[in-house]
């Protein structure tokens, strides 16, 4: 009788809508509330966590999008925000100074470069520290750009993926397909990477930053590294050092972490020297994701490798 | 009342003797009886009370043939007969006056201490002229105050037979005459029978007979 | 019966100094073997507890109870140091989760306890007031800590130089009381939680200061080189941390070489805490790892040991303090012979006699019972506060 009259009313549709709509939103809260909530401390580890965990994971990085993370500095409510996590992502090698000044759950900590701490790098032109004659140094000198070597970011990809699988087993297998997935893509970007620079071994470039080690150790690359903002025109002592670094390392090409400002192109154009973009994506980026942006950084290798 | 014939006694490893070959009273007399000190006066008083037994002879207190009772017996007898007076008042320093004059009720289980005798103790008490010092002990009272409670005390159980033991021994001579005096009319009031050993000559012509305890002993009465 | 009861009581209240001395005799030689029974029962609870809630604790070689009490209980004793790398040693077994400790300076008496955020799940501490610990410099107090110091969240708190004249050493660092835990009923109740980072900095293994790399105080420079610079003594170290100043902090060297006095080892399961003290037979190997239960079950045993003796010692107190009372009595029995004679001449029974002295006995005992029934449930209440106050401090 009820059936009757609803679909002599043409109730049917809009009640068949509602009835999904609801079961929906029970499937979704459940799936919200069993979700492990993945705090990293950077992007790339924000990207693997986002591709290996799912919609079993709830993944946040919390800094702002127009700092760079390693040197951003979280206020309290979000530390106790890190503390409350179900898993937190450290780069390690030093990335991200100011977990060390705070306390955080080791038992939650995943340090992703633990299993290669032996090829760590140590930056050679950063200032440290001592106290006294003998005094052992600061650790300002250790790079920490790990990613830029796809070969280490798959190996920081798979302790990401270990760890999740450690905190819901049930989900392992699903975690195991993605993680593969993700390192298959990982693999082509650094095959990618490496087919370029094959190209030419001997190439020498410049690098806007120090953030490049990972990247010109894990491929080869003869790179050297000065000290320029992309959004700053190079002083005059920048300058200096530019030409004393082009005397002895002839780099006809100059990777960016963004676009520069014109004033900075023309006068390394000046230079001889071109500019390319390369970014190393410690940040989300404005577009796309860390695939797209390590796909770009390889068409720009391309131009500095031509 | 009283009625001793041929009385022998003497204390177990003592050469003290006492030999009492006949002595009477007659119901409601009131006797003194004197004589040096260590004679046997109080030990007399003891054999009545059915404290001590004789070695020989009878001792009979009204119809009560108190020398063939035994322990229990003697015991009754003395609760239900015999009223103590001591020389020393014998009052419990830890009790009130009032819980001395009531204490032969509380120590045995013959007497019932009942709301009447309550009253009796009362009146008593007023009569003896110490009624404004019930809730005291001892230790707070004089001489003469402590006497008068022990005769409360003594007299409570309606006893029919009084036994004074220098009862006026340790008071001071305005006193003596008063107690005295009191202890005769409550014995007069109660149709008891008074014996009391006394070394206050002053006080023997106050009494129906008075008896040395040295020529009574010889079998004559003075 | 109730006349007895009555002229004893009266014959008590009259003696009371007499009374007071018997009744507080007897209480005593009931109360001392009683309340020590109570308080080595409650002192095995609360140490066995804790023990027992430990799995594995690793520390030097050498004496396993130094180290028990010292992790347990915060004891004063400081066991020969190791460093964070048994931690990590733990960590890489992927085995069990390591909870380091360093136990070794104090703050108004109080130790200070450094270890890791891991620390407050495992042994479920939780905020009363306040927050946990977020940053360098934070700590937070033990319930008895924060009532005995007045100190709440917001509140300062410094610590203890380690001697009068550490003037190279350990030096007083500011800390800021960020919150208070719920009492525990534990040590940690007794204790100041800090990140073990943050005593590495009292230690001064970790500090703050200005940049010497760009200070423009050349005074404060001992000596420029290729790629560093170092500093003198002159160099100002900060005494407080604060969210200003945090960035100026660091640690120099390897933090994984840095002292810890213990690390608390928390097996994922049963197979994983067997396998973990495998690894630990070697001789050779520096490090020991005990079962914190079964070292302080050694302890009781010992201490049950010492308790016969006492017991013994009390039963023979116990046992002259009962003559002394019999003695007392027939001494009082003798002194009253003359009130016996009187109330025996007044008619009164050899029976009556005697239950009128059981009757004072029976009061005596019954006051005496009641009283140490009292004390005895006082220190009853109050055993696991006395216990930790006599015995874990």
């Amino acid at each position: 009788m009820i059936m009757f009259v609803l679909r002599e009313k043409n109730l049917m549709r809009p009640i068949h809508l509602l009835v999904m709509g609801l079961l929906l939103m029970l499937v979704t809260d459940a799936s919200a509330g069993d979700r492990l909530s993945v705090y990293t401390v950077n992007y790339p580890l924000a990207y693997f966590a986002e591709r290996i965990g799912g919609d079993q994971v709830e993944v946040v990085f919390p800094a702002p999008p127009d700092v760079d993370p390693a040197y951003w500095v979280p206020d309290q409510a979000i530390i106790t925000d890190y503390q409350q996590a179900d898993l937190i992502l450290l780069n390690g090698a030093n990335y991200a100074k100011w977990v060390s000044k705070v306390s955080l759950p080791r038992s939650k900590m995943i340090d992703t470069s633990r299993k290669f701490k032996d090829r760590y790098i140590y930056a050679t032109d950063v200032t440290t520290h001592s106290h006294g004659a003998e005094g052992a140094h600061a650790h300002e000198s250790l790079a920490f750009t790990t990613w830029l070597d796809l070969s280490l970011a798959k190996l920081q990809a798979a302790e990401v993926y270990k760890a999740m699988a450690r905190k819901r087993p049930v989900s392992e297998m699903q975690f195991k397909q993605n993680f593969k997935a993700l390192a298959e893509d990982l693999e082509k970007i650094h095959e990618g990477i490496k087919a370029v620079v094959a190209n030419d071994p001997d190439r020498a470039l410049l690098g806007s930053h120090p953030v490049y080690d990972y990247l010109s150790a894990g491929y080869g690359m003869h790179l050297k590294s000065v000290h320029w903002e992309p959004d700053e025109a190079p002083s005059f002592s920048q300058m200096n050092e530019l030409k004393q670094v082009l005397e002895e390392h002839q780099a006809a090409y100059m990777l960016w972490e963004e676009v520069p400002i014109p004033v900075s192109v023309d006068q390394l154009k000046a230079k001889g020297v071109a500019s390319v973009t390369f970014n190393p994506c410690g940040n989300r980026p404005e577009n796309g994701d860390f695939m797209t942006v390590m796909k770009k950084n390889i068409d720009s290798l391309k131009i500095a490798y031509r | 009342m009283i009625n001793i014939s041929n009385l022998h006694f003497h204390y177990p490893g003592s050469e003290f003797q006492l030999a009492v070959p006949e002595f009477s009273v007659a119901a409601g007399e009131k006797v003194a009886v004197v004589g040096p000190s260590g004679s046997g006066k109080t030990t007399l008083l003891n054999l009545l009370a059915g404290i001590l037994t004789p070695r020989q002879g009878q001792i009979h207190v009204g119809a009560v043939a108190v020398s063939d009772l035994g322990d229990a017996g003697r015991r009754d007898f003395r609760i239900s007969t015999v009223g103590f007076v001591f020389q020393d008042f014998e009052l419990l320093d830890y009790l009130s006056i009032l819980d001395n004059i009531l204490h032969p009720y509380r120590i045995t289980g013959a007497l019932k201490l009942t709301g009447d005798v309550r009253q009796r103790a009362f009146r008593l008490a007023e009569q003896m002229g110490i009624s404004g010092h019930l809730k005291k002990t001892p230790g707070e009272l004089s001489q003469g105050e402590k006497q008068r409670a022990a005769i409360c005390r003594a007299l409570l159980p309606n006893p029919s037979l009084i036994l004074a033991d220098e009862a006026t021994g340790n008071l001071d001579p305005t006193n003596k005459t008063r107690i005295l005096d009191l202890l005769f009319e409550r014995v007069a009031e109660h149709d008891a029978t008074l014996v009391a050993v006394t070394h206050d000559h002053e006080l023997l012509p106050r009494f129906d007979r008075v008896v040395d305890f040295q020529t009574f002993q010889s079998g004559e009465d003075s | 019966m109730i006349d007895s009861l009555y002229l004893a009581w009266q014959y008590i209240r009259f003696n009371k100094f007499k009374t007071i001395i018997l009744v507080a005799s007897i209480t005593l030689i009931a109360v001392l073997p009683l309340s020590l029974e109570i308080l080595l029962a409650e002192s095995e609870r609360q140490l066995l507890s804790r023990a027992e809630s430990t799995p594995l604790l690793i520390g030097t070689k050498g004496s396993a109870l130094d180290l028990a009490m010292n992790s347990l209980y915060f004891d004063d004793e400081v066991p020969e140091l190791l460093t964070m790398a048994a931690a990590d040693r733990v960590y890489d077994t992927d085995l069990a989760l390591p909870i380091p400790l360093y136990v070794r300076f104090q703050t108004r008496g109080h130790p200070i306890v450094g270890t890791t955020f891991d620390y407050f799940d495992f042994r479920k501490l939780k905020i009363a007031k306040g927050q946990p610990l977020t940053i360098l410099g934070d700590c937070v107090l033990g319930a008895k800590v924060a009532s005995e110091l007045g100190l709440g969240p917001s509140d300062s708190l410094v610590s203890s130089p380690e001697n009068l004249f550490d003037l190279a050493g350990v030096y007083p660092l500011k800390m800021q009381v960020v919150g208070v835990l719920e009492p525990n009923h534990s040590a940690d109740d007794l204790a100041v939680f800090v990140d073990i980072k943050t005593a590495w900095v009292i230690q001064g293994l970790g500090h703050g200061h200005e940049d010497v790399t760009r200070t423009r105080d050349s005074t404060v420079v001992l000596k420029r080189s290729e790629g560093n610079v170092a500093a003198n003594a002159k160099l100002f170290h900060y005494t407080e941390i604060t969210e200003e100043n945090l960035d100026g902090f660091h640690f120099h060297g390897d933090t994984s070489i840095y002292p810890v006095t213990a690390v608390i080892a928390v097996p994922h399961d049963e197979k994983s805490g067997t396998l973990l003290r495998g690894r630990y037979l070697e001789s050779e190997d520096a490090q020991q790892i005990i079962l914190p239960a079964e070292v302080i079950d050694g302890l009781l045993q010992n201490i049950f040991r010492i308790r016969n003796v006492l017991d013994a010692v009390i039963a023979l107190v116990g046992l002259a303090t009962v003559l002394v009372i019999l003695l007392v009595f027939a001494l009082s029995l003798r002194l009253r012979q003359r009130e016996i004679q009187t109330i025996f001449k007044l008619g009164c029974r050899k029976a009556m006699i005697g239950r009128m002295l059981l009757a004072e006995i029976l009061i005596i005992l019954l006051v005496s019972g009641v009283l140490c029934s009292a004390v005895l449930g006082v220190v009853d209440v109050n055993a696991e506060e006395l216990v930790r106050r006599l015995f874990v401090g």
